[in-house]
């Protein structure tokens, strides 16, 4: 069992979202950056899906009341006992321990993964809270989480290599598939969208980033649609002309025109970055966002057997230029 | 001209049978999504029916944009079913403390208070979709005369199962949340309950009846469909 003896910020536990029910009215919800959350799992030995803490800008402080091995992931400083702790490695907790997690020197949401996860009832199938229909609830000091079974022995000291440790930046530049519905917007208003910079407002959340820059031109067929579906990622435009990027948190269906849908390998760019960061959008095709989505989904692979213990890792340099190259590893039996 | 398919992401698709609200278009959109559903291909994810449009969310790293295309298509072809309307009756306790706009609506419709409760209350309303948030239907069916503009200041909160009006629509809050709706009564269904499966009391497709109760049925009801609060962490 852990005690949180101290929650700065919105911390809430998540998993990777409660698909399923969207039919029903049911956002999906879920970790808002889906690398590093997961990351953060496969450091404790993990599934992707195991439930854990998101917290933002301001990590907790943690009494454990039982052993634990749990690991950080984020641009942050953490102590254990005191003790300076590095982010993306897994460490052992015992009994009494206290563990003081810092504030994100980059990024916005940071994450914490227990092994075996952090027990919990599942609501539909997930343990994504969403705190509007009271699936769970932003969690508070003095609340005591349970954390799920797991064998601890070999799952501490597991180091993410520094080559996959994600970057934070509050300037990037997004891959967007145009439409659904380009066709309420205008040439000039597409060409707005895709040359301009916009900055992320501090009317942001776990629903939507709403973003300022150049207003956006709709066509007469004018912002407003029948009510239709909201993909992760959607980027609304209202009358206003100012785009909202919608998230983890988003409803499910909704009546602004679509300008674009960024490409999911792009989401968590987009979700870590902070209140006055910029966004640059790039029009992409379904068939280039798609294969950029699975050379992220095969690194994953990689660093999941990797900190399993299936891989063995090499550096290498070849003409100066530093590689990592893994090879398997035979299981005694 | 229809159904166009287009590309939502890199990660959906939008099937779209029309482009205004049509029944005879919305019960294509659910006899595809349903389609869909039962065949259950292993790349999909879910389905979203909407008025018009039926979203495919599926998993890219098992099928490509392309593949889900073809995919689709021999679905297009399924026909809503005649099967039974299914009505879901939903009481509600009108005006007073459950419904405090509902002498506005009247005022505004030059009607009386009975009048408003009769109207809303007579028509059998299709649920088009569900969506917005968790329970949110969307009815269609609303008589005319009891149209009412939203309010200027939303409420900051408005009980689970407050029946409202706004402009040409009428439904009710499935959980509690902010709201603009002109309040004219509440039900005590738990109209969404996360235990159930389904977790919403109506689906795609269902009518909606609305039977004015009084407040003691309301008290008996409520009991009986809500328990004790819960604030557990999770």
């Amino acid at each position: 069992m852990i005690e949180l003896v101290n929650v700065p910020s919105l911390m809430t536990i998540q998993d990777l979202g409660r698909t399923g029910y969207q039919k029903f009215g049911v956002p999906v919800s879920g970790v808002m950056d889906e690398v590093s959350a997961r990351l953060a799992n496969y450091l404790v030995g993990n599934e992707d899906n195991t439930p854990l803490l998101e917290f933002v800008l301001r990590g907790p402080t943690i009494r454990f009341h039982s052993s634990a091995v749990f690991a950080i992931g984020g641009d942050i400083d953490a102590k254990l006992n005191g003790i300076p702790i590095n982010p993306w490695e897994s460490y052992w907790a015992k009994r009494g321990d206290v563990l003081e997690v810092g504030t994100l020197k980059s990024g916005m949401y940071g994450y914490i993964a227990f092994a075996g996860g952090i027990k919990c009832e599942p609501i539909l199938g997930s343990y994504s809270t969403y705190i509007r229909a009271n699936f769970g609830r932003a969690l508070k000091s003095g609340d005591t989480l349970s954390l799920g079974y797991a064998i601890l022995t070999e799952k501490e000291g597991k180091k993410l290599p520094k080559e996959f440790v994600p970057k934070y930046s509050n300037e990037s530049e997004v891959m967007v598939i145009l439409g659904p519905q380009e066709e309420h917007f205008t040439e000039e208003g597409i060409k707005t969208f895709l040359r301009s910079t916009y900055e992320v407002t501090a009317e942001s959340d776990r629903m939507g980033y709403r973003l300022e820059g150049p207003a956006i031109e709709h066509s007469e067929k004018g912002a407003d649609i029948i009510t239709d579906a909201i993909p992760l990622g959607s980027i609304q435009v209202p009358k206003s002309g100012k785009p909202i990027i919608m998230l983890a948190d988003r409803q499910t269906t909704g009546g602004y025109a679509k300008i674009g849908v960024v490409a999911r390998v792009d989401i968590p760019k987009v979700a870590q970055t902070r209140p006055g960061g910029k966004l640059k959008f790039r029009a992409a095709s379904v068939e280039e966002a798609q294969e950029a989505l699975r050379r992220r989904e095969t690194t994953m692979e990689v660093i999941k057997m990797f900190l399993l213990g299936e891989l063995r890792a090499y550096k290498l340099k070849v003409f100066e230029e530093e590689l990592i190259a893994f090879t398997k590893v035979e299981k005694k039996r | 001209m229809f159904p166009i398919f287009k590309p939502a992401g890199d990660s959906a698709i939008a099937i779209i049978f029309g482009d205004e609200i049509d029944e005879n278009v919305n019960k294509k959109v659910h006899a595809v999504a349903e389609a869909i559903e039962e065949a259950a291909p292993e790349w999909l994810i879910e389905v979203v029916p909407t008025y018009t449009s039926v979203y495919i969310y599926y998993d890219p790293l098992k099928i490509s944009y392309s593949e889900v295309l073809e995919a689709v298509k021999p679905f297009l072809s399924a026909e809503p079913r005649e099967e039974e309307k299914r009505i879901i009756e939903i009481p509600v306790a009108y005006g007073g403390k459950f419904g405090p706009d509902i002498e506005f609506v009247a005022e505004y419709n030059g009607l009386t208070v009975e009048e408003v409760i009769e109207i809303h209350s007579k028509p059998l309303y299709r649920v088009y979709m569900l969506g917005f948030l968790p329970g949110f239907a969307y009815l269609g069916g609303m008589d005319e005369g009891i149209a009412t503009p939203r309010l200027e200041k939303p409420r900051l909160k408005v009980p689970a199962g407050s029946v409202g009006i706004a402009g040409k629509q009428t439904g009710w809050y499935a959980i509690e949340s902010p709201g603009g709706w002109r309040l004219i009564g509440r039900t005590p269904l738990k109209t969404f309950d996360p235990s159930k499966s389904p977790p919403s009391i109506v689906k795609a497709g269902d009518y909606v009846k609305f039977v004015p109760i009084s407040e003691e049925e309301f008290w008996e009801i409520y009991k009986q469909e809500w328990g004790e609060s819960n604030d557990r962490a999770c």
